[in-house]
């Protein structure tokens, strides 16, 4: 059976008048149906522009995916028209993005943006598909739905827009949704009732989710298995159970170590990563997470790690020294 | 929204009754003595103190002192300026010093040739502006983009009057496509109902009228439309070029719309919100504008009259027509205040 | 294997770029950029040239007539009709035109920054003070300031029914007061009808000396302005009272209001440079106030308030430093205005006067003569307008995009 998605040598370039800023360098990986992908990293890890990649949707100029391939359902999207792009976009994959605030359109009504959607894809008449945009408000919990659908996006809170755009993003069944950040704007108490949310949601609709985050935290409880990147590539990548008890790489160790945690002694000190990631504008030879890794060595410098399978199918990491960190452990 | 309009007209009356105030105080600050500029310098000293008494010249400008200390509470408020208010609220603008026509009636004739031509001059800058800055906007940092941002500023930087004589000099002296001068041909005559010439042509479908107006205002309208056109243009470029960045846009893009959807649906409309205000108060720069074009061009509006007033010191027809030239760029820019709402909700409702 | 632990990282290599000053990098934006370069380049030119003629290439302009070469065409070769080298051709009074051009160039620059010299001082001061007291407290020193001030103004109309100078001195005093003991019965009706009283009382005593009536004017008058000192008015009120004058003189289209000032004034360059300064204050008054406003309520101005530095201090040193950018992009392409609106005066003959060279008014000069043929006479110093505004132009915009902090990565 073919994955659902499968991503292959993805490239992503800037061009700014600074230089090439190397924003995605060759990622590969897959999903199936129905999965949950966590992928983590710091700001700036190109994780949110890997998914604007796969949407196409990256900001050109400067913005170019220089190589790769992006399979959807059998289909190389870096093969399609814009045209053709067009009919996947918010159809098949669907996206929703990090602040809600500034998300959706101030000048439209909530309710004329999900219809916008609804009735791009589908043929529907415009009083079905302000139906069925009330059903789907109300599908993510917003209380008097229907009367809603009438109101501007500023007479909503921050919550209830988030859960307005999931709405726009569900709204045309999607095999595949992209949450970019979808709780990072958010009050934690919110964070939580959002997850709960799009947990559920899956659950009844069973489509295939990418959350992307920089909170190992919150993707602990969700994910099926998570990719951690840095500097614009994956490198680390597992099952969830591997990524947080079998940590073989140094960097996914130091953003594990940046958590609190309450099962462990209380008076355990935080670590954290030391310095800042490499300019991407000018990656290393080696490896690029080497200057800031404690086991680093010659050859860390001078040769970049590979992303390898370890212990089996489940389980890749890009390090020269994962069997020495699997042992220390 | 009606509260939202009614809170408005509120808070422009007290400007209104400032630039009342400051048109009173120009006039009667304007150095010269009206009644001895229109008698002549041999006028006698009687019948000079005579057209005073006649104008209310010798009226004190707010207060009479004099008449309070003499207990004359009705004379201490009996000032210009009092009288002045008075008048204008029944309309009563007063009569020129120099040829004794009512302000108003020649208001009536000099307002909709004023009129006319500034709105159809807004109308060019507008349609050609908005599209020149979408364009740019859409095809930012390509030789279009660059081409008609160069163009436009070439716009703003324009004198009009000069721009307005090299146009005679191409098309009326040298071509001799369009005529140099005037509202319209001796000879051709229309039907007056709201004196706007080409509006009345139109309502009597007076063919022959209608070209006729149309041809003599062209030059004039491309004159004055230039600098707004300009600025109108770079404006709209870079508030596309700002909404573009914005999230939403994303979104939309994110939603499987197309380009000209994003561009003309999801941008366009909170794009217009800074363009509108511009639009707005390009209306001032476009009637006061029209004192040179109309003094290039001999066209019969206020710009030109008020000025020849105020060379004459003639205070009836600076007073009126400086008025109604104020109160028409605020009338547009409280027009412009109720579209932004009428454009972006969080206006509205709050 | 060699036991390597986290402890042993030492951090190397960091991510850190070639430091650079905002100003500097501004700088460096704006010369990359074709479009400012060519303003500057054109800017400079002018700059130059009618300075350099100014001070090195003597021009008499009242002897300078010569009817012979009336209105004659370029040349730039001598001929037998005209002997001399004309490249912009003569006037209707035989004058070099280029000559002309050159010189005028002198004043008309002159206008534009002096104009733009008035419109920004008076304008900005008015935007950074109402600006910043929009939003902050007043002290109570600058309190018993304002107070005063209000009661000497508004006193004034009262002392001048009278002709007693001495009651506007009462108001003031009494202004300060109400300032100074702005706790006493705060918020409650008695504060406003004890102070209505005593300013009631300060006029109709006072009014008494000259006549029953203008004692009973002056009583109502006086408590109407005690009724006002006693208000706990803040900063907000006088910056808005000031702003709303600044949207008056807005509501006059720019020419008309400079043409009327000018009429007031009489013509001259000085004049036209006071009337087209007046007109701009409100444009840089609104623009620096929404400056200080964005700012005003950011950390670091607040940071300065908690650890106590004064108000003047406060904008000069913290305020006025971060809101220069719209400023220098609004003055530059206020300078081109400023030069466009001087021509217009001038055209309309409103500016220097005559023989002095002007472009405006070499225009008006001349334009008469267009419809017999001689297009020089119009064309070229209409260029010299076109282009020198062009330049400020480009370069303002330049500046705008140099400028721009969304570009600031």
């Amino acid at each position: 059976m073919t994955p659902l998605l499968e991503i292959k040598n993805l490239k992503t370039r800037f061009f700014t008048s600074e230089g090439v800023v190397k924003a995605v360098n060759n990622v590969s990986y897959s999903m199936e149906s129905g999965e949950i992908l966590g992928v983590v990293g710091e700001s700036g890890c190109g994780k949110s522009v890997h998914a604007l990649s796969i949407m196409q949707l990256v900001q050109d100029p400067p913005g170019k995916i220089t190589n790769g391939e992006v399979w959807l359902d059998g289909k190389d999207l870096l093969t399609f028209s814009e045209k053709e792009m067009k009919k996947i976009r918010g159809s098949d994959v669907a996206m929703i993005f990090q602040d809600p605030m500034t998300s959706l359109n101030p000048v439209f009504t909530v309710g004329f943006q999900i219809v916008e959607a609804l009735r791009l894809h589908n043929d529907m008449t415009k009083a079905e598909a302000r139906e069925r945009a009330g059903e789907l408000l109300a599908l993510v919990g917003i209380p008097g739905a229907e009367q809603r659908l009438d109101d501007y996006p500023h007479q909503f809170s921050g919550g209830m827009r988030q859960r307005a755009m999931i709405a726009m993003g569900l709204s045309c069944e999607p095999k595949l949704l992209i949450a970019d950040e979808p709780t990072t704007a958010l009050d934690v108490t919110i964070q939580a009732q959002i997850v709960d949310l799009v947990k559920k949601l899956q659950d009844d609709l069973g489509m295939a989710i990418m959350w992307i985050t920089h909170d190992l935290g919150v993707i602990a409880e969700m994910a099926d298995r998570i990719n951690v990147m840095y500097a614009g590539a994956i490198i680390e990548s597992g099952n969830v159970r591997n990524i947080y008890k079998k940590t073989r790489h140094p960097y996914t160790m130091g953003l594990l170590g940046s958590l609190p945690r309450l099962d462990e002694d209380p008076g355990a000190e935080l670590l954290s990563v030391p310095g800042l990631p490499p300019d991407l504008l000018a990656l290393p030879k080696g490896c690029a997470f080497a200057a800031r890794c404690g086991y680093r060595t010659e050859k860390c410098l001078e040769e970049k790690p590979p992303l390898e399978e370890i212990d089996g199918r489940e389980h890749a990491v890009a390090c020269w020294h994962w069997e020495e960190i699997a042992g220390s452990k | 929204m009606s509260r939202y309009i009614i809170r408005r007209i509120f808070s422009v009356i007290p400007t209104l009754i400032g630039v009342t105030f400051v048109i009173f105080m120009f006039q009667r600050l304007i150095p010269g003595d009206p009644a001895v500029a229109m008698l002549g310098e041999h006028a006698t000293e009687e019948s000079v103190e005579r057209l005073r008494e006649q104008f209310g010249l010798n009226r004190p400008l707010f207060l009479d002192r004099e008449a309070l200390a003499e207990g004359d509470i009705n004379g201490f408020f009996d000032s210009q300026y009092v009288r002045y208010m008075k008048r204008l609220l029944v309309l009563d603008m007063g009569e020129s010093i120099h040829r004794r026509i009512p302000v108003l009636e020649t208001l009536k004739i000099r307002f909709p040739a004023t009129i006319e031509l500034a709105f159809f001059a807004m109308f060019i800058a507008i349609i050609i502006g908005i599209p020149i800055g979408i364009i740019s906007a859409a095809n930012r940092n390509t030789p279009i983009d660059s081409i008609s941002m160069v163009g436009s500023l070439v716009g703003v930087s324009m004198p009009i009057f000069w721009l307005g004589l090299m146009e005679i000099m191409l098309f009326a002296v040298m071509l001799q496509w369009l005529p140099a001068g005037g509202r319209i041909s001796v000879g051709v005559e229309i039907e007056s109902i709201t004196n706007l010439y080409l509006v009345d042509s139109i309502l009597t479908a007076n063919w022959v009228g209608f070209k006729d107006a149309s041809q003599h205002i062209i030059l004039p309208a491309i004159a004055l439309a230039t600098i707004p056109m300009g600025i109108i243009a770079r404006m709209t470029r870079s508030s596309m070029l700002d909404v573009l960045q914005e999230d939403y846009i994303r979104t939309a893009k994110a939603k499987g719309l197309g380009h000209s959807l994003v561009l003309f649906r999801h941008a366009l409309k909170n794009a217009s919100l800074p363009v509108v205000t511009i639009v707005g108060l390009q209306m001032g720069t476009l009637l006061a504008g029209a004192v040179l074009t109309e003094t290039i061009f001999s066209w019969p509006g206020i710009g030109r009259w008020v000025y020849d007033g105020i060379l004459g010191r003639d205070y009836p027809i600076v007073q009126g027509g400086t008025l109604v030239i104020a109160f028409v760029f605020i009338g547009v820019n409280f027009f412009v205040d109720i579209m932004y709402a009428f454009l972006d909700p969080r206006i509205r409702y709050n | 294997m060699a036991e390597i632990t986290p402890e042993e990282i030492t951090v190397t290599d960091f991510a850190v770029r070639e430091h650079r000053s905002l100003w500097v990098d501004a700088w460096r934006r704006l010369i990359s950029s074709n479009t400012a370069r060519l303003g500057m380049f054109i800017v400079a030119f002018f700059l130059l040239s009618t300075t350099f003629a100014h001070f090195f290439w003597e021009y008499e302009p009242k002897k300078d007539l010569n009817y012979s070469l009336k209105l004659k065409p370029p040349t730039l070769i001598p001929n037998e009709e005209v002997p001399s080298v004309h490249p912009f051709g003569t006037d209707k009074l035989g004058r070099d035109i280029f000559r002309r051009v050159v010189h005028g160039g002198w004043n008309s620059l002159r206008v534009g920054i002096v104009a733009v010299s008035i419109s920004l001082f008076f304008g900005g001061l008015t935007g950074l003070f109402t600006g910043f007291y929009e939003n902050i407290d007043t002290t109570h020193i600058e309190k018993l300031f304002l107070f005063g001030l209000t009661g000497l103004v508004l006193g004034s109309l009262s002392a001048w029914i009278a002709a007693q100078p001495i009651q506007a001195i009462f108001f003031a005093i009494l202004g300060v007061i109400a300032a100074y003991f702005k706790d006493f019965q705060k918020g409650k009706a008695l504060r406003m009808v004890v102070f209505a009283i005593a300013g009631a009382l300060i006029g109709a005593i006072l009014g008494a000396f000259v006549s029953s009536a203008v004692a009973l004017i002056s009583l109502i008058w006086g408590a109407i302005t005690g009724a006002l000192l006693s208000r706990p008015l803040e900063g907000k009120f006088f910056s808005n009272v000031m702003m709303r004058l600044m949207d008056i003189i807005l509501s006059f289209p720019g020419y008309l209001l400079a043409i009327a000032i000018v009429a007031f004034l009489g013509p001259g360059l000085e004049k036209g440079m006071i009337a087209i300064g007046v007109v701009g204050i409100p444009v840089y008054a609104r623009l620096t106030r929404s400056a200080v406003l964005s700012v005003s309520q950011k950390e670091y101005i607040l940071a300065a308030q908690s650890v106590g530095e004064g108000h003047g201090r406060i904008i000069f040193r913290h305020i006025t430093p971060n809101i220069l950018s719209p400023i220098i992009v609004q003055t530059t392409m206020g300078l081109a205005g400023a030069i466009l609106s001087a021509a217009a005066l001038g055209f309309l003959g409103l500016g220097a006067i005559p023989p002095e060279p002007e472009w405006g008014s070499m225009l008006g000069d001349s334009y008469r003569y267009l419809t017999s043929g001689a297009w020089w006479a119009v064309l070229f110093p209409g260029l010299a307008i076109m282009f020198s505004v062009l330049g400020f132009n480009l370069l303002g915009d330049g500046l705008r995009d140099a400028l721009d902090p969304k570009l600031r990565t």
